[in-house]
């Protein structure tokens, strides 16, 4: 199992605190989505997940405590953080960025079977194996971003924003694969995305996120239905 | 509004597959000139008067302290103006061997490179703690005080008046002259530390090094510990300076202080920027740079060596910020190819 369960979480840059006690729980393989307005802490809760930032409160994946432990730790531990921006390794190739996923694995004929398993998801990948990852379009870099996220087999997936920068043609097709992996490798997954649309499309819960306190919490239809969300994150009425 | 869910199959079609990645050489010919470059580097010594193989020596001997910088500097996007005082590492712990502890030449290689492994690790741990200009200072600082704290331990090291040591002499199998002996011991190292620092980058290691110098951060969530990674290449990087600096002594034959000034520092870095950071082949047209534009300007006036060698940096950096292998893969890649 591995349920992520965060309690109580209080994170911050130096002496500027950003996350004041946020509380929430993911099941296991479910999809939950972190919406919010800019600057209410939305990747500083992802970063805190994945141990880049000082934290207190709790953080446990599957009983396991993830809270104080080095990233690299982390993600030993099983959890992929897809940074905003990508974090793409522009002059490396395609296929080195996706075996850096693979970084904390052992057993070279497993990671290549993994390396042919995202291509299925991502068939363009394939394409530009020897080619720089810094030549590849946004979107193509975000699908690379995944797929390198997948290659640490993660229990737990934390997406940064992936619409960014993205036309919304090839934003939706990505949604379509992240619900596609999450369903068939019953990862549990962790969005945060402005376009609360798509986001709420995927997941089963959602919270919403302001200056560092989560305000709202639900069931994405509930979260959907709600008019206040509507007016701030949907653009439209109810 | 419609749900957002519903699938768009119309998006995302492959992108049409564009043409294999042209910019490098084929691996055929890559290994066809290196073989070329190999014979000729045999062949060499039997063709030039001493003097000549005595600086293509030194050149090896630069090509190797600039691998272990091109480590660091070019592969883990980290920065050295300290790599002098590796290389005197090396350089005294070889003489010192030597001269004290009458430790055969050949054997002192492997201890040099341990010890300045040891004192890059050692010095590593808090230094690349620190980036970009403070990282520098640094390790100009390690550059600064490691010399005169060479002539502090006068019994060992000689003090400023440096250590005289007996040349090695070429085996009488090998029927070798002094210089063209020499010239193949720096020869054999070399070989053996490029094939040492290919393997190195070629491995998870290498990727490793990669991803922490293009994105910290990214590299990290990956489970790249940085601070592990960063200090190694440090501690790699001083190893092969000092080896360098071990072959260096067998070469010279003399060690002191002076020999191993800021300038030194200095110059490792430029000629590995004007080589070409990042590459293989940099470190040896560095090697090149570094031995043959001082002395060739030597001829023309005695102040010309440091104004060519500077305008020469300038202009190199204009030309091919890439530097010298960048600029001649630049130029391989212009040469028409069959498809």
């Amino acid at each position: 199992m591995s349920e992520l369960v965060v309690d109580d979480l209080v994170a911050g840059y130096g002496d500027a605190r950003v996350l004041h006690g946020v509380r929430f729980t993911v099941k296991q393989g479910e999809v939950c989505a972190i919406l919010g307005p800019n600057g209410a802490g939305k990747t500083t809760l992802l970063r805190a997940l994945s141990g880049m930032v000082r934290t207190r409160g709790t953080v446990t994946l599957g009983g396991t405590e993830l809270s104080g432990r080095s990233p690299d730790t982390i993600a030993r531990l099983g959890v992929a953080h897809v940074p905003e921006g990508r974090g793409t390794f522009m002059p490396l190739t395609v296929e080195d960025n996706l075996r850096l996923g693979a970084f904390v694995r052992r057993g070279r004929a497993e990671v290549d079977s993994d390396l042919d398993r995202i291509y299925t998801y991502f068939p363009v990948l394939k394409t530009r194996l020897k080619q720089a990852a810094g030549s590849l379009s946004g979107g193509e870099q975000q699908m690379l971003a995944i797929g390198r996220a997948l290659m640490l087999r993660p229990r737990l997936l934390l997406l940064d924003e992936p619409s960014l920068g993205l036309a919304p043609l090839v934003t939706r097709e990505l949604f379509r694969i992240v619900q596609a992996i999450n369903a068939e490798e019953q990862t549990t997954v962790v969005v945060v995305e402005q376009n609360a649309h798509l986001a709420l499309g995927i997941a089963q819960q959602a919270h919403v996120l302001e200056t560092g306190r989560i305000v709202l919490s639900g069931t994405a239809e509930e979260i959907r239905a709600d008019e206040q969300v509507a007016q701030s994150y949907l653009g439209y009425r109810v | 509004m419609s749900g957002p869910t519903k699938v768009d199959d119309t998006t995302a079609a492959p992108a049409p597959a564009r043409k294999r990645r042209s910019g490098t050489i084929p691996a055929r010919w890559r290994w066809i000139a290196l073989a070329l470059l190999l014979a000729a580097a045999v062949y060499a010594p039997f063709q030039l008067v001493p003097f000549h193989v005595f600086q293509l020596t030194m050149v090896l001997v630069y090509a190797v302290a600039l691998l272990g910088l091109n480590l660091l500097v070019g592969h883990a996007g980290q920065i050295s103006l300290g790599h002098g005082a590796f290389f005197a590492i090396g350089a005294y712990t070889s003489a010192v061997l030597v001269d004290r502890l009458d430790v055969p030449y050949l054997l002192t290689l492997p201890l040099a490179a341990a010890v300045a492994f040891l004192v890059g690790f050692g010095l590593g741990v808090p230094a690349m703690r620190l980036r970009g200009l403070y990282l520098a200072l640094v390790t100009l600082a390690i550059a600064i005080f490691l010399v005169p704290l060479l002539k502090r331990f006068e019994e060992l090291t000689g003090g400023s008046m440096g250590l005289t040591l007996p040349k090695p002499v070429p085996p009488a199998w090998s029927g070798l002259a002094e210089d063209q002996w020499l010239y193949f011991l720096a020869l054999g190292v070399a070989v053996l530390a490029f094939l040492v620092a290919a393997s190195l980058l070629r491995s998870r290691v290498g990727r490793a090094l990669h991803a922490v110098r293009d994105n910290e951060i990214a590299a990290e969530v990956m489970g790249v510990r940085l601070s592990s990674y960063k200090t190694l290449a440090f501690a790699w990087s001083a190893m092969f300076a000092g080896v360098a600096g071990c072959v260096y002594t067998w070469v010279i034959g003399f060690v002191s202080p002076d020999s191993f000034t800021v300038n030194l520092s200095i110059t490792l870095l430029a000629g590995l920027v004007v080589g070409g950071l990042g590459s293989l082949s940099g470190p040896v047209l560095g090697g090149l740079f570094v031995m043959f534009v001082p002395s060739i300007s030597q001829d023309i006036n005695d102040a010309a060596p440091g104004v060519i060698f500077g305008l020469l940096i300038i202009l190199v950096m204009y030309v091919a910020p890439q530097g010298l292998a960048g600029l001649a893969g630049r130029l391989i890649k212009k040469i028409p190819r069959k498809e």
